[in-house]
């Protein structure tokens, strides 16, 4: 974090504190994103969005114990994580888990017996992000994608790519192993991977 | 020694630098005979990065309304009772 952000975020805090309902505005705006992704790991999509909505409103009174011993961003997804568990608990429900193979199958299918590349990746992905983001169809056709990775997967590369939190605090805030979100991310991206491929070989998504 | 599908299975691994000194060697050593793989680890990391700089953390801004409706609901009752808890 830079030493203006850090500043921005201290002042954001002091305004939250003193019940400033546009520094709650601005706060919604730049936190409910991640807060979403961290409860959709958990809950369905309206559940998801109930739980953050509740979280919020919980926020006011909790924020005045806020000491800044993790960042705000952090401190709002443990927030939410801890309410989606509690749901989940009086439900009864388990996370599903699926963290077998770290190996796409369609990308495992690529190899031959030896290991090595029977259909090996065609096409460099030349261009810069920035420059493909531009591509609208392209965009559209990730979030599809995104879209419909399991809740798992999509929340894990989310918080870790889009959010940039470390992986300690992803383990910390999702509750997984190491070794589970590495299975996780790894899983995610080649879904990724394969789609930018056939992308940019066809066209089409 | 390392296969092309073995360094596919930890090729996030080696993006994000959380491999061990040792197989870190081997990947590279991989990485500087087999071209079809430092392909793979070039598209796999320009994904990574095409997710970085997708916004997809953007909420609807419906749903953001919503929730400012209720905070601002929220602020202003606990505005009244500290009001009447001052009388």
């Amino acid at each position: 974090m830079t030493d203006s952000s850090r500043d921005n975020e201290a002042q954001l805090i002091q305004g939250m504190k003193a019940g400033d309902n546009e520094s709650f505005q601005e706060a919604v705006r730049a936190y409910t994103p991640g807060m979403l992704a961290v409860a959709r790991f958990y809950l369905d999509h309206s559940s998801a969005e109930e739980v953050v909505q509740d979280c919020w409103v919980k926020v006011i009174d909790a924020i005045r114990n806020f000491e800044g011993r993790s960042g705000l961003k952090t401190w709002l997804h443990r927030i939410v994580a801890n309410r989606c568990k509690n749901r989940l608990r009086s439900a009864n429900r388990e996370v599903p888990t699926d963290f077998s193979e770290s190996l796409e199958p369609e990308l495992a299918n690529r190899f031959n017996a030896k290991g090595r590349w029977d259909l090996p990746p065609k096409l460099q992905f030349h261009d810069s992000a920035d420059t493909l983001m531009e591509n609208g169809a392209l965009s559209d056709c990730l979030d599809k994608h995104l879209s419909a990775l399991p809740e798992t997967q999509r929340s894990a590369l989310m918080l870790y790519e889009a959010h940039q939190h470390k992986s300690d605090d992803v383990c910390n805030i999702l509750d997984v192993s190491a070794s589970n979100l590495r299975v996780l991310l790894h899983r995610a991206r080649q879904k990724i991977f394969l789609m930018v491929e056939t992308f940019q070989e066809t066209g089409e998504c | 020694m390392l296969m092309c599908k073995d360094l596919a299975a930890i090729a996030s691994d080696y993006i994000d630098g959380e491999l061990p000194v040792l197989q870190k060697m081997s990947v590279r050593m991989h990485l500087m005979m087999c071209r079809h793989c430092r392909t793979f680890i070039g598209n796999l990391r320009a994904s990574s990065n095409l997710l970085s700089a997708h916004s997809s953390g953007k909420a609807d801004e419906e749903f953001l309304r919503r929730i400012d409706e209720r905070v601002a609901e929220a602020l202003l009752s606990v505005r009244k009772n500290k009001d009447s808890d001052s009388e």
